[in-house]
């Protein structure tokens, strides 16, 4: 055997394991998630799960979605398999899928585990902060076989961030109550990835410091912490009723000011590229309070 | 013994009826030829998989479960001889609660909760046991007045932890709270101990009807009625342990099956907790079909589909049974 | 069936009350008990610590010269039988299935009721007028009914020793009579019987033996003749009496106001 042919030969012997390693990623979870090949039938078990795949170019591998799984509009034309707190087993196993994408925290942990037992490739997803999310396409992209379109959303996610970031994060800070849920008053603290938008555009959770991830306010709690902006979701993509309940108390700064701002709940709340769409309208809002 | 015989095997053919809808059927449709195919053997993987994996495991945790529910029930209401006892009047699913939703606050998986659950049932029985024998003196009214007031400290806890819980884990909470067979893992631990309850029962039907006449009538027509009532409750509790670890706090099937059966076939208790055992089970299995398929892919509760079946059963029989 | 009940030295325990008199009595085949005493002087008790349903305070009750906690409780259930004065229906049964409870004692617990003790209980109702309501709910009986269920539920028993607290409450005069006939018959059949009556003239009437019982724990006891003259029944139950004679048994009727002693 010549030592061109050996060279070769080394160099061939090499590829599978070269493909193998490229199909290996660590889940949220801390787990190893390998493929054989690039998964070409994926089943995403939350909105976001679905969200985050068409970012990293794998839309058409998805086979199927859980309810609500709403954006991009292609989603919504997929098959259901349940809600993502009630997953129905039998219709995510007649997909036949080479990957699921699970949600840590809002799946059932036992459904997620018999997943694991049926020998059902699963990526257990949990992005918990913004630098979380490009990560999350890049390695989704690596599973999917598009890891191309994928590093190019997370290099554009990266950049956006940073320029935001660079735009807003140093300016003058703004006290901020940022409320999920009305009735009982619900906020974030630090660690909710929410928070991570309001510190990119300059802001200050003023509950940042609470020991729950969502913690149940009293408004007193409210008013005790005079935010100088109020920032709300509400129960729909349009509807900022939440924020008229504020108005009467006309001692909060931000009342006096008219810092109360809405934001569509889904362009901040869903740990997807959107977000950045919803810490562009916060940062536009907090710039706002400022003057 | 042939007045048992034709109840019991219509209830039997009911139980296997139940089984076998709850294998073929399903949110993914598998034609009868194929399920053939899986019962002999072979088969497509997939259908291998539904069949064998997910849809038999489930139908016999639910007939298990219903049926173990069920027995418990008709064993306390013949404890504390009160038509409105159920498996969880003296606060077992409340135990089970506190340790199932303490374990899923801590983020542990399913064989843990499971365990913590179990536990949590053993601990509040004990608590009970203990309580209420205090100074030696028992009577059924002390029995159920310290298993109301423990249940009403174990509901405190559950409240509490779902005040505090992170909001995401509040729906695998709730499910479990009501009952759902998806928790279900394996039914053989279940399938078991209902069969031994049942042969352990039936020797003990003609003293447990006698029991239920007050225990002087029992005592006198020579029923051991001191270790036969801690029997039963003891008994009960680990019936109701095992089905409440195997499936959350499935509600209403441990109160009205017992009596559904009453209506119908007397109260003969070597007929009703067998009869118990089937009708529970099958209850349970269709109910849980029912919830799997219903609004599917969209998954129900089980408890609701229990009530929603049992209510008008019931009220129907009760009607019936005065006119 | 020449088994005797027999007390020796018995102090029953009733709660919050000091030692009565000891009793040394026995309840011998064919005789007929009949234990009379005030409201609260511990006849429903004194019944209970004889069938062995809990313990003396001090003293043992004997059952063929066999302490009764040595027996076997299902083998003193075919020696021994009670009616009971109050009773816990608890789920819906039928007359039929309540008579034959009293079989209980005789079978095994893989055992089912044989033919032949239905045919006991079935005829234990004919015998107490119950034929006929066998397939009715115990529920929708009479108080009498109910009362008469009872004593045939022993009946269907078929123990020697015969204990039955108050046996004509609630039954009319022609049942209370048959009633009593019934325990006679058991006696002359070879039982013993002891009663607790609130009706003097019944005991009176049916009764070999009396036993008093007074509410401060004196008691005293013997053969009906001895015991059942006006001035002890009068200190029984503090109330003057006046005794006659009429078919050949003494009777006893409250003194009118007018004969009442200053």
């Amino acid at each position: 055997m010549s030592r061109a042919a050996c060279a070769i030969a080394l160099v061939l012997s090499l590829i599978p394991a070269a493909a193998v390693a490229e199909r290996c990623v660590e889940d949220d979870a801390g787990a190893t998630v390998c493929l054989d090949a690039p998964a070409e039938r994926i089943v995403a078990l939350s909105p976001g799960a679905a969200e985050l795949l068409f970012a990293a170019g794998a839309g058409d591998r998805v086979v199927a979605a859980v309810s609500h799984a709403d954006y991009p509009p292609e989603a919504e034309a997929l098959p259901r398999v349940g809600s993502y707190d009630r997953l129905d087993m039998e219709a995510i196993l007649a997909q036949r899928p080479d990957l699921v994408v699970g949600w840590i925290s809002g799946n059932p942990t036992n459904q997620l585990e018999r997943l694991d037992a049926l020998d059902v490739p699963l990526y257990r997803s949990e992005p918990r902060d913004l630098p979380d999310i490009p990560a999350t396409l890049e390695r989704l992209g690596r599973l999917a076989g598009t890891a191309e379109e994928a590093a190019s959303a997370a290099a554009d996610f990266r950049a956006e961030l940073d320029e935001l970031a660079a735009t807003y994060a140093d300016r003058e800070p703004v006290r901020v109550f940022y409320q999920i849920w009305a009735e009982p008053v619900m906020t974030v603290n630090d660690e909710q990835i929410i928070s991570a938008s309001i510190r990119v555009c300059g802001g200050e959770n003023v509950f940042g410091d609470l020991e729950r991830l969502t913690p149940r306010l009293d408004r007193e709690a409210v008013l005790a912490a005079d935010p100088e902006a109020i920032v709300s979701g509400g129960m729909g993509e349009a509807d900022d009723s939440w924020l008229d309940a504020w108005r009467r108390y006309e001692s909060l700064q931000a009342v006096q000011a008219g810092n109360l701002f809405f934001v569509p709940p889904s362009t901040l709340q869903r740990p997807t590229p959107r977000v950045l769409t919803g810490t562009a309208e916060l940062c536009r809002k907090l710039e706002q309070a400022r003057r | 013994m042939r007045r048992l015989v034709p109840p019991l095997a219509v209830l039997a053919a009911a139980a296997i009826a139940a089984l076998a809808v709850a294998v073929g059927i399903g949110s993914v449709p598998i034609p009868p030829a194929a399920l053939w195919a899986v019962a002999t053997g072979g088969g497509e993987p997939l259908h291998q998989t539904l069949v064998l994996e997910l849809r038999a495991p489930r139908a016999l945790a639910a007939l298990a479960v219903g049926g173990l529910l069920a027995v418990a029930g008709a064993l306390m209401q013949v404890l504390l001889r009160n038509p409105l006892a159920d498996p969880y009047v003296l606060g077992l699913s409340g135990g089970a609660a506190v340790g199932a939703l303490a374990a899923m606050l801590l983020g542990l998986g399913a064989a843990l909760v499971s365990g913590a659950a179990f536990a949590g049932a053993l601990l509040s029985t004990v608590l009970v046991f203990g309580l209420a024998h205090g100074t030696g003196s028992w009577t059924p009214t002390r029995l159920l007045l310290t298993g109301v007031v423990v249940a009403s400290g174990w509901g405190a806890l559950v409240t509490f932890m779902l005040a505090v819980g992170p909001t995401r884990q509040l729906p695998g909470m709730l499910y479990w709270l009501m009952g759902d067979l998806a928790y279900a893992r394996s039914p053989w631990w279940a399938l078991a101990a209902l069969g031994v309850a049942v042969a352990g029962a039936v020797p003990l039907g003609r003293s447990l009807n006698i029991l239920a006449r007050g225990p002087l009538q029992a005592a006198v027509l020579g029923v051991a009625v001191r270790p036969l009532e801690w029997g039963i409750y003891v008994a009960a509790s680990l019936l109701t342990a095992v089905a409440v670890t195997t499936a959350g706090s499935i509600g209403f099937v441990g109160l009205v099956v017992p009596h559904m059966l009453r209506l119908v076939l007397g109260n003969d208790q070597r007929l009703i907790l067998p009869a118990a055992a089937l009708a529970g089970g099958a209850l349970l299995t269709l109910a849980d079909v029912l919830a799997r398929t219903l609004i599917a892919p969209e998954q129900l509760p089980v408890g609701v589909i229990t009530a929603m079946l049992g209510v008008p059963l019931f009220l129907y029989l009760l009607h019936r049974s005065r006119g | 069936m020449a088994e005797s009940l027999a007390t020796e030295a018995l102090v029953v325990d009733i709660p919050g009350r000091a030692d009565g008199q000891p009793l040394d009595l026995a309840v011998r085949p064919g005789q007929v008990w009949g234990v009379l005493g005030p409201n609260g002087a511990g006849k429903t008790t004194l019944l209970h610590t004889l069938a062995g349903l809990r313990p003396a305070r001090s003293g043992t009750v004997s059952l063929a010269d066999k302490p009764l906690p040595y027996w076997r409780r299902k083998a003193l259930a075919r020696r021994l039988g009670v009616v009971f004065q109050e009773r816990h229906d608890g789920f819906p049964a039928t007359v039929l299935e309540t008579a034959l409870i009293g079989r209980h004692p005789y079978l095994a617990p893989w055992d089912m009721e044989t033919a032949e003790d239905v045919a006991l209980a079935r005829r234990a109702l004919a015998r107490l007028e119950l034929g006929g309501l066998e397939e009715r709910l115990v529920g929708t009986l009479s108080g009498g009914e109910r009362q008469r269920l009872s004593l045939a539920t022993v009946l269907a028993q078929e123990p020697g020793i015969w204990l039955a607290d108050e046996p004509t409450n609630h039954l009319d005069l022609r049942h209370q009579v048959a009633v009593m006939d019934l325990l006679a018959a058991q006696a002359v059949a070879g039982c013993g019987v002891c009663l607790c009556l609130h009706d003097i003239n019944l005991a009176a009437r049916w009764c070999s033996h009396i036993l008093l019982l007074y509410p401060d724990g004196k008691a005293c006891w013997g053969p009906a003749d001895a015991m059942l003259v006006t001035e002890a029944l009068e200190d029984l139950y503090g109330q003057p009496l006046v005794a006659a004679e009429a078919d050949g048994a003494r009777v006893f009727v409250p003194a009118s106001r007018a004969s009442h002693k200053p």
